[in-house]
């Protein structure tokens, strides 16, 4: 896994279109966050990119698929709302394997 | 020996991700079993073209920790489903020249109908499911494209950020 992310920040990465639209694979960002505010964040970090790459990806948390949208229902242990310090998002374009 | 590859391994369950060549031989060793009379191997190999315009490379990247997951979730699902004997996947990252095979899915059971049924449906939800993902570069001022199985031909233009890329 990537290198130790710092006190009080989160890690994110990038895959294919994502990490083309923002020239890395990888970054860091300050913790916590509400899963609901992420896309809007990374717009304001980099505008333009909800329409074109994040509006046909998916997210993963700890390598676990999560709804950006509190669809509610599931308990918050196994389904958390907010990314916490240490943890890693994944940015999950369309796969293409195979 | 490949330092490079990456494997989840369960009962009968083999996964890997690998920058190397893909070994067709081993890979059938793999899930041969003396109760299996049945071994069907599936070979993906990239191909020199999208629609008739020429590629002139391929690139695969990954997330490896997730991509293995899934692989491992995939071939659970599917050999118990088919009541399969063994079952092997690999997909390779990196570079693959046209014509190298980039994924391998092999399986055995006792009798053949299993066998191809679950390795096609392996394969199927690879394509759908496994966070692999390829570029293809075309050469020339175009740029690459990020090709995406889901709908079959819709991609992301590398250079420009235009959005899709229907051909």
């Amino acid at each position: 896994m990537p290198e130790k992310t710092p006190p009080g920040h989160f890690h994110i990465l990038y895959f294919a279109s994502a990490s083309t639209f923002i020239g890395k694979t990888a970054e860091t960002f300050p913790a916590p966050i509400n899963l609901e505010d992420l896309y809007d964040y990374l717009e304001g970090k980099y505008p333009g990119i909800k329409e074109k790459v994040l509006n046909s990806c998916a997210v993963t948390l700890n390598l676990h698929y999560v709804d950006l949208q509190d669809v509610g229902a599931h308990d918050r242990e196994s389904f958390p709302r907010i990314v916490k310090e240490g943890d890693e998002v994944g940015i999950i374009p369309p796969v293409s394997s195979g | 020996m490949d330092p490079e590859k990456q494997q989840l391994s369960d009962n009968g369950i083999s996964v890997s991700l690998t920058p190397s060549p893909l070994d067709i031989t081993s890979t059938i060793t793999t899930v041969k079993n003396p109760a299996a009379g049945a071994i069907v191997l599936f070979a993906g190999t990239t191909r020199d073209n999208f629609a008739g315009k020429p590629v002139k490379q391929l690139e695969y990247s990954s997330y490896p920790p997730l991509a293995l997951r899934t692989m491992l979730s995939i071939a659970q699902t599917v050999k118990v489903k088919h009541g399969l004997t063994a079952i092997s996947m690999v997909h390779r990252l990196g570079v693959v020249p046209i014509g190298e095979e980039s994924i391998l899915i092999a399986v055995s059971s006792p009798h053949r109908q299993a066998a191809w049924k679950g390795g096609e449906e392996a394969l199927e939800l690879c394509k759908e499911k496994v966070e692999v993902w390829k570029l293809e570069e075309f050469g020339g001022d175009e740029g690459g494209v990020w090709r995406a199985n889901r709908d079959g031909a819709v991609g992301v233009s590398l250079d420009n950020n235009k959005g899709e890329d229907r051909p």
